[in-house]
């Protein structure tokens, strides 16, 4: 049976509530904004593949919920992660204070090599900025983290942002394979297997970060 | 002898016979007798003489007197002639006056015979100038009356004058001028009626609404202002609607008409100008009725108007209406009147606009009432109208409804003061006492759109009560009505804007509180009940059970909450990695696997508000959802071979999901109940993996068997992949002697199945 899929990343959204994490993930996975809150129960995902190199890319992108009382739902998920959304809201200097509770959240309970991004969302509203770019630059580059401004409701960077981290994951996990597999079986993991009897611990070691 | 026959002829005249006899004879014979006669003569002579003698002095002395006289008459002769031409001479004027008077006399009886009769002509000729005065002041009924008086009585007293007969005439002229003239009249009092008519109704309902809304409060006010001189209301117009129009030229008309002896003719000629007039009434002037409530003011004003006059000459007698007619043209336009109402009512879509028309429909039929008219089936028509205002006032609601759906988060009332707790306390009914006790922010277990539509169902109570309002329901009616409405306001039309809600995909977490928010919804219809018979004044009644009203709303809900958890699922299950030739099973379960059933769990558990019913469903729809994909995963046509690792792999999943499933991931599940989705799935792989085949044939088609839900046709697709793979892995190496026997084994259990399958058909 043919793959639909060559890879497959586990990207988490995390964050305060209110700062639009859920309106990101509806932005990228719909291409829509509505602009009623509707803070996020539990944990939800979506699923949108994307094409990366000539590669299809799933990403299974969990939105999780701001609000404290969904914590414990919410940190069982850190560990299958290959990658992180840390989103704070620049209009609200306490979710961008925040990010730095998040980012020990994730050391706690992700994974070491999991991927990071921070994003300061809702740039689009200037009037009510309170946490300037400079300082997102700052926060980002002190945790050697990749860091943009996006806008769920403009459509600014929300690609962008996806992209960018999956391309990392991506890069990362090569890394990885290459590392661990002779160099001309490089990539193409369900081909060889596909080929061959003998199963690799290079598939192995993809579906395994998938867990 | 001689001398006595002497004496006898001397004493006797005649019959001298016996004389003459004697004579002839006697003796001496005649000549004696002649002797003595001479004698005799001889005597009497001398007697002649001596009287002679005697007289002859006398006699001249006569004579000379007598001469004497002669001159005396000619003397009286003359002087009589001269007396004579005297009395000639003064007579003579005397008679010419005389002959003067006699012709003045005549001229005077001519005078006075002429005067009788001119005088006999006199009230004739002044009878016809006062008639042509009347006719020229269209006075026709008294103009007739002369003219009646002129032809029977007057003209035959006057006699054959050539005039006479002229007027004689010009009679019947006369009479046809006046018919048409007082017909002329009768045309410019229809036309005034039918100006008029309109104000009469409107004054006719003016005093109806007046009369309605008579309490003594508005007495005591209304005296009072009269008093204040407040209301400068002129009360010199007529106090009677029908006083607005003079009938006198009516009646004129048919007072002549009577007197024309046309009555009958007039009165039929009336009604068929008053019915064509009717015809005219009953189509709106406006055309469109719905447009404004003006046009149907007027329009019931001009019907009404039209039957208070006729009413009016009803009572008025004179026969010129009878009440056959009347009821027979009113009931021919009522009806009309009701269709025409009808059609322009059922187009209506403004509520306020409906609520006027039924108010101006309601008075129209209290003032016919009053005026003694049949008011069916007008009636009727209100409670058409009412089913029709309710339909519209539901439209009306659907877009409240609508709007209230669009923009509400469906997400629970989250209040951080009291006075916010205290605005949705006071909206919606809800017992609060433990959410009292809690400190702000409190939360409330339904969102935002349960008090907003419940205000909404009391909004269109309020409204629908409108309507009823004077229709002469008794309280118990109009609650049950109300209640009916209120509930199919509910149950048609929220429930159908929820049920639109529904056609897009809604997140879980909406559709769950979407399922609560009606249950409260649901609970408070009765306080609504409440509402309408403390409003109504009527006792309140419970009976009618209002635990359905929503089901089917829900039944959307709580399916869109099994279609959304089996989209998760198939996510999921997109995201599987099978290698169906793994060798070795990892020993763990797949990573989708695991995922997705904690991810299940922690949505389940966040499902807990929802009813039992729908954790319950939504849970055997997921886990249906997954032994069913599962399963068709094991059998694609597009997986050509299965390596039993892979098979061990697939099985170590199920075990998993069938723990899921054994762990009772809600309450008010069947024991085991959820396994059984995976039932056929596990016969399938205990059977491929246990090697059972002996007894899967010996079993095959006995009802309760261990591989019932088995069909040898999916045995025999599983067994060609598991084949397949095997071929595949062993195509260089030399086949051992057990693995002979079971690839024999293998081919044999092959047969059987493809056998089984053939005998199946």
């Amino acid at each position: 049976m043919a793959k639909t899929y060559d890879y497959l990343f586990k990207l988490l959204l995390i964050g305060d509530s209110g700062v639009g994490k859920t309106s990101i993930l509806f932005r990228f996975s719909e291409d829509a904004f509505n602009i009623s809150f509707i803070s996020t129960i539990g944990i939800d995902f979506k699923i949108r593949t994307i094409d990366l190199d000539g590669k299809k890319v799933k990403l299974q992108i969990w939105d999780t919920a701001g609000q404290e009382r969904f914590r414990t739902i919410t940190t069982a998920y850190y560990r299958g992660s290959m990658g992180i959304m840390l989103v704070y809201d620049v209009t609200n200097e306490k979710s961008f204070e925040n990010i730095k509770n998040w980012i020990r959240n994730i050391e706690e309970n992700a994974s070491a090599d999991v991927e990071k991004m921070i994003l300061g969302n809702k740039c689009d509203l200037d009037a009510k900025r309170q946490v300037s770019k400079e300082r997102g630059e700052q926060l980002a580059i002190e945790y050697q983290i990749k860091f943009v401004e996006t806008s769920a409701k403009d459509s600014l960077n929300v690609e962008y942002a996806f992209y960018t981290l999956a391309r990392d994951i991506k890069a990362k996990m090569e890394k990885k394979q290459e590392a661990s597999n002779p160099p001309g079986a490089r990539s193409g993991a369900h081909q060889l297997r596909a080929n061959e009897q003998q199963r690799k611990p290079t598939s192995w070691l993809s579906r395994c970060s998938v867990l | 002898m001689t001398n006595a026959t002497i004496q006898e002829i001397e004493g006797i005249d005649d019959y001298w016979g016996p004389a003459f006899r004697s004579v002839y004879e006697g003796e001496g014979g005649h000549e004696a007798f002649v002797q003595q006669l001479d004698e005799r003569i001889k005597q009497h002579d001398k007697e002649i003489e001596k009287l002679c003698n005697f007289y002859y002095q006398g006699f001249i002395d006569s004579i000379r007197e007598l001469l004497q006289v002669r001159s005396h008459a000619e003397e009286l002769h003359a002087e009589i002639s001269n007396v004579d031409s005297n009395v000639k001479e003064t007579t003579e004027s005397l008679c010419s006056r005389a002959e003067e008077l006699i012709r003045a006399r005549r001229v005077e009886l001519n005078i006075a015979a002429t005067i009788e009769k001119m005088e006999l002509c006199l009230p004739l000729l002044t009878t016809y100038s006062k008639l042509k005065t009347q006719v020229d002041a269209k006075r026709y009924y008294p103009a007739l009356k002369t003219l009646e008086q002129l032809e029977h009585v007057l003209l035959p007293r006057v006699g054959p004058y050539n005039w006479c007969a002229q007027i004689s005439a010009d009679i019947p002229r006369l009479r046809q001028a006046i018919r048409d003239a007082s017909m002329a009249d009768l045309r410019d009092f229809l036309e005034n009626i039918r100006k008029l008519s309109p104000q009469v109704g409107t004054m006719a309902l003016k005093q109806t609404q007046d009369m309605l809304g008579r309490s003594l409060a508005n007495i005591v006010k209304n005296k009072k202002d009269s008093m204040l001189g407040i209301s400068g209301k002129d009360n010199s117009g007529a106090q009677c609607p029908h006083e607005l129009v003079d009938f006198s030229p009516l009646h004129r008309c048919l007072h002549i008409h009577s007197v024309l002896g046309a009555k009958n003719d007039f009165i039929q000629y009336y009604r068929a100008q008053r019915k064509q007039q009717a015809r005219l009434v009953l189509i709106p002037e406006t055309g469109n009725l719905h447009d404004s409530i003006q046009g149907m003011k007027s329009y019931l004003s001009a019907v009404l108007g039209f039957f208070i006059l006729e009413e009016h000459l009803l009572t008025t007698g004179a026969g010129l209406v009878s009440k056959d007619w009347l009821l027979d043209t009113w009931s021919m336009s009522v009806t009309k009147v009701a269709s025409t109402l009808r059609t322009s009512t059922s187009l209506i879509t403004d509520p306020t606009l409906m609520l006027s028309i039924k108010h101006q429909i309601m008075l129209f039929i209290n003032t016919i009432k009053c005026y003694g008219l049949p008011t069916d089936p007008l009636p009727l028509l209100l409670q058409e109208m009412a089913e029709h205002y309710t339909e519209v006032l539901m439209q009306r609601w659907v877009g409240v409804f609508r709007d209230i759906l669009d923009n509400a988060s469906f997400l629970p009332i989250e209040v951080e003061n009291q006075e916010e707790y205290d605005g949705v306390m006071d909206t919606f009914p809800y017992d609060g006492d433990e959410l009292e006790t809690q400190p702000f922010p409190r939360k409330f277990p339904f969102s935002a759109m349960v008090p907003a539509v419940y205000v909404q169902v009391k909004e269109f109570i309020y409204a629908w009560l409108k309507y009823s309002a004077g229709l002469g329901l008794g309280g118990g009616r109009r609650a049950a009505a109300a209640r009916h409405s209120a509930s199919l306001l509910l149950s048609r039309s929220f429930t159908g804007c929820l049920s639109a809600l529904f056609r897009r995909p809604l997140p879980l977490m909406q559709l769950v509180q979407i399922i609560v928010d009606t249950q409260y919804l649901e609970d408070a219809t009765s306080f609504l009940y409440e509402f309408i018979s403390n409003i109504t004044g009527s006792e309140l009644v419970t009976t009618q059970a209002a635990g359905s009203m929503f089901q089917s709303a829900r039944d959307d809900a709580e399916q869109q909450i099994c279609n959304n958890l089996e989209k998760k699922v198939d996510e999921f299950l997109d995201l599987e990695n099978y290698d169906w030739l793994l060798v070795e099973p990892t020993g763990q379960a797949s990573a989708f696997v695991t995922d997705m059933l904690s991810y299940l769990s922690g949505v389940l558990t966040s499902l807990e508000q929802l009813p039992e019913r729908a954790r319950v469903a939504a849970v055997r729809a997921a886990t249906n959802r997954i032994a069913t994909r599962l399963r068709n995963l094991l059998l694609e046509p597009g997986v050509r071979q299965v390596s039993s690792g892979a098979l061990h792999q697939l099985d170590l999943d199920v075990i998993q999901c069938e723990q899921f499933a054994a762990g009772e991931p809600v309450p008010g599940l069947r024991e085991g109940e959820l396994l059984e989705h995976f039932a056929a799935l596990r016969q399938l792989l205990d059977l491929i993996t246990g090697w059972d085949w002996s007894s899967y044939l010996h079993d095959v088609g006995i009802e309760g068997g261990k591989y019932a839900l088995v069909t040898p046709r999916d045995a025999a697709t599983l067994l060609e992949k598991l084949k397949e793979a095997e071929q595949k892995s062993s195509v260089f190496s030399v086949l051992k002697k057990n693995e002979r026997d079971r690839r024999k084994l293998l081919d044999t259990v092959l047969k059987q199945l493809k056998q089984l399958q053939n005998q199946d058909g």
